[in-house]
């Protein structure tokens, strides 16, 4: 009897509190949280971004909670709309790459040698490290808002491009790919309606897993100063102004903007493993 | 949790270690007298010490010596010549040299090499301009006689700038071992780490107290925090680190010409291109709009806000110095109302987003500025900020200088001058050199304007020609500053602080120009550590 309730305790426990139902209140609590901080991105006034020399160098207060910068602005203001700037170029960045990768790991079903030349472009972009390879792409570009999203997109797709050829690879053994083969249909035929929906999960999971990639890097190529320009509210921007006053003591100016980077960056990262459990389940308990 | 232990030990040990060494570092700074200093003050040139392309034009180029130099008020004195003369016409102008100067490496100065240097000078494609000299020559050992083309009043700006190099050891590698008859030597000299000199035994000066001097090129972040440490001896700031106490070290700051304005395209937009850059604005093209904003801009506010109140306002290129007139300067800046007065007497109303219209045209323009120039990026901002009560739109766009280039003729741009040249008031508005480089950039003319120049640049005494470069900026009916066309909207003279060892003493200094080499090693020789304070400190 002991032993019975002792084997089925755990279970009951976790029929309330199931990993799959848990994923889902943290994807949803996540995605509130993305929005909220994009949607206040489009609400909050430009007021507190007009220069105002009384207001210089304040800590922070109840009236300027991330304080205040050399010129007076509001460092609040500046970092939510920086994380808005941030979102988008993330977004645009992560799509394209995400298409990219799709389009890429398809032409193995298509085709032996195309495949075996992506897989060479996949090698080559992974051997390069990610920063110097976003560099020197955004820097031929001009650098710029089109230097930054062409760069990351160009960079940040070959993870899931692997990833996704090694879904199809599995799918293309499948029997029922063999029967609608020998039933005569094209190949084209088979990747659009057998092969895509099942790669469907895995893409949008891929696609919401380089977002933090994305706009980390991008924070990181504006801080290095190859990204976007200065007069853009980018959080890059934002650090790498922070540095000259550092020495002055001046704290405020890269912790919060840093840490709000940081937020938005965890959250997407949680948002997409979890995700990646209600869809996936297998494969995501593992990771 | 037991895996991180031995990390965590490792930190903490690391972080001990360089608590130590700092301490070291501030046991140095008491140590008695030395005759070394330590200077992080920027500065690294690319290009090396070779004069003859460009090393020392903004300040004493330190390993050679020039013919004449200016005093702490602008006057020239004799360097390694002992006179000099200007003929009746002003095309020949002779030089009598010092005949005791010797070289570094013990060779002696002498006419030949004067003529070598200019020739070298000439022929090189560097912003040393000397394409109206037309020829060079020595009468004797110790005489040379410049020729030129036409008669110019600076050409005397060259004598004073051009440091001169031996014609037996000058080479290809010349610039990163220069031989020369300045105050000091090249000892070492490692590319972005480090320049390192001593005193030259056979200078014919006075002798500098100092016998070696090491240049450390840091960022600003580490200078400051070498600084902090006690490393070195004096080192350039920021406004924003000079409120910074530092123990045993002082501010230094001093008062310059190195001014940030806003040059404003002069012509109308009327689809013409040079080397495929469009040309003039239809907003700036406005007088109405270039004097509105000129009246408008809270000059103070700039210089407290972002200056920290360690500048000037600018109202001209060259405020303060021989040649500036000081009826440019503006009363009672910042007066919006007498700005928009301005604006609404010409026509320019103001539509229901509040930008100011005219004809169709919006009063919209884009200001650009070199993004790496936190200062410059500052002033930007500040400035469209302060004009938009106006009714005009100012875009700030942060760009490299490449970028800026293509719209140099267009757009609006922050520029920073500032030299002891008076020519630079020619390059800068006269319609002869409009769109070369960087000269006019906005396409600015005037006839009376250039007229003015041509007098000034062919008087024959200093006094004679300041009272043209004066009456080219305000004669009482026109001139190029915002009396006149108002081509500019200068804004602030940017002090150059530095902090200094307290008991440093460096004596007067001149204004300083625009921040290229070491403007402040201009009187290097009168340096010398202050000695009754040091003691009674130390007791």
């Amino acid at each position: 009897m002991t032993e019975l309730i002792s084997k089925y305790l755990p279970l009951k426990r976790s029929e309330k509190y199931n990993r799959r139902k848990r994923a889902l209140a943290t994807s949803i609590i996540g995605a509130l949280i993305l929005l909220a901080l994009v949607i206040s991105g489009f609400f909050i006034g430009t007021d507190g971004l007009v220069v105002n020399f009384e207001a210089a160098n304040n800590a922070p207060s109840l009236q300027h909670p991330f304080g205040t910068d050399w010129l007076g602005r509001d460092m609040f203001v500046r970092t939510v709309k920086g994380l808005t700037l941030s979102f988008w170029v993330g977004l645009l960045a992560a799509f394209i790459s995400a298409l990219i990768a799709l389009l890429l790991s398809l032409l193995l079903v298509l085709n032996k040698t195309l495949d075996s030349l992506v897989t060479g472009l996949i090698d080559l972009f992974l051997a390069l490290p990610h920063i110097v390879t976003l560099i020197l792409i955004s820097f031929m570009l001009g650098g710029g808002l089109k230097g930054v999203v062409i760069a990351l997109a160009l960079t940040h797709w070959p993870r899931l491009a692997r990833l996704l050829r090694a879904e199809i690879m599995q799918i293309k053994n499948t029997e029922y790919i063999t029967v609608s083969r020998n039933m005569g249909k094209s190949w084209y035929w088979i990747a659009r309606h057998h092969i895509l929906p099942h790669l469907i999960p895995q893409l949008i999971i891929g696609f919401i897993l380089t977002f933090p990639h994305a706009i980390l890097h991008e924070a990181s190529i504006t801080f290095l100063g190859f990204g976007l320009s200065s007069d853009k509210p980018a959080i890059g921007v934002i650090l790498s102004e922070a540095m000259g006053y550092l020495s002055s003591g001046m704290w405020w100016l890269a912790l919060f903007p840093g840490l709000m980077l940081l937020l938005m960056v965890a959250v997407f990262d949680s948002l997409g493993r979890n995700l990646r459990k209600v869809f996936d389940p297998f494969k995501g308990q593992k990771g | 949790m037991r895996k991180l232990i031995p990390p965590f030990c490792f930190l903490l040990t690391v972080l001990l270690i360089s608590c130590v060494n700092q301490d070291k570092n501030k046991g140095d700074r008491k140590e008695g007298q030395k005759d070394q200093l330590i200077l992080a003050i920027g500065g690294e040139p690319d290009n090396g010490f070779d004069p003859t392309t460009g090393w020392g034009q903004y300040a004493s180029p330190l390993f050679q010596s020039t013919l004449l130099k200016y005093d702490q008020d602008f006057n020239i004195v004799n360097d390694a010549a002992v006179d000099y003369k200007v003929s009746e016409d002003g095309l020949k102008w002779t030089v009598q040299l010092r005949d005791d100067i010797k070289f570094s490496d013990g060779e002696p100065l002498t006419a030949n090499d004067v003529v070598f240097t200019f020739k070298t000078a000439k022929n090189s494609a560097s912003i040393v301009d000397l394409t109206n000299l037309s020829e060079v020559e020595a009468i004797d050992s110790y005489t040379v006689v410049f020729t030129l083309n036409s008669r110019n009043s600076t050409f005397i700006h060259h004598l004073t700038s051009l440091g001169l190099v031996p014609e037996h050891a000058y080479d290809n590698s010349y610039n990163e071992n220069p031989v020369g008859s300045g105050p000091y030597i090249l000892v070492q000299w490692d590319r972005g780490q480090q320049l390192i000199l001593k005193d030259n035994p056979y200078y014919y000066g006075k002798k500098p107290y100092f016998k070696k001097l090491i240049f450390l090129f840091l960022s600003q972040d580490a200078a400051f925090a070498a600084a902090k440490a006690g490393q070195v001896d004096m080192v350039s700031v920021t406004p924003s680190l000079a409120e910074e106490k530092v123990e045993g070290m002082k501010l230094l700051s001093l008062k310059s010409v190195d001014n940030r304005g806003v040059v404003l395209p002069f012509v109308p937009n009327e689809g013409k291109t040079v080397n495929g850059r469009a040309i003039g604005n239809n907003v700036t093209s406005d007088i109405a709009i270039r004097k509105a904003m000129n009246i408008g801009v809270d000059r103070e506010a700039l210089v407290n806000g972002i200056l920290k109140g360690y500048g000037t306002p600018a109202y001209s290129i060259a405020d303060h110095l021989p040649w500036w007139n000081p009826e440019s300067e503006i009363k009672n800046g910042g007066d919006l109302e007498k700005a928009k007065e301005i604006l609404e007497d010409s026509g320019w109303q103001e539509n229901k987003n509040g930008i100011r219209e005219k004809n169709g045209v919006k009063a919209e323009f884009t200001l650009l500025y070199p993004s790496n120039d936190r200062t410059r990026q500052s002033l930007s901002i500040a400035f469209a900020d302060m004009i938009r009560p106006l009714g005009i739109k100012v875009t700030v766009k942060g760009k490299n200088w490449k970028g800026i280039e293509k719209e140099l003729h267009s757009s609006a741009v922050l520029f920073g001058l500032g030299s002891h040249d008076p020519l630079e008031l020619y390059n800068a508005y006269s319609s002869k050199v409009k769109g070369q480089g960087y000269n006019n950039s906005n396409y600015y003319a005037n006839e009376v304007v250039d007229a003015y120049f041509e007098k000034a640049l062919s008087a024959t005494s200093q006094e004679q020609a300041n009272t043209y470069w004066k009456k080219a900026q305000w004669d009482g009916k026109t001139g190029f500053s915002n009396k006149g066309d108002a081509p500019w909207v200068w804004l602030v003279n940017i002090d150059h602080l530095f902090l200094v060892r307290e008991n440093l003493i460096i004596g007067p200094q001149k204004l300083q120009p625009h921040e290229h080499d070491w403007p402040i090693t201009d009187f290097i020789e009168n340096w010398h550590w202050e000695v009754n304070k040091k003691r009674s400190k130390e007791q």
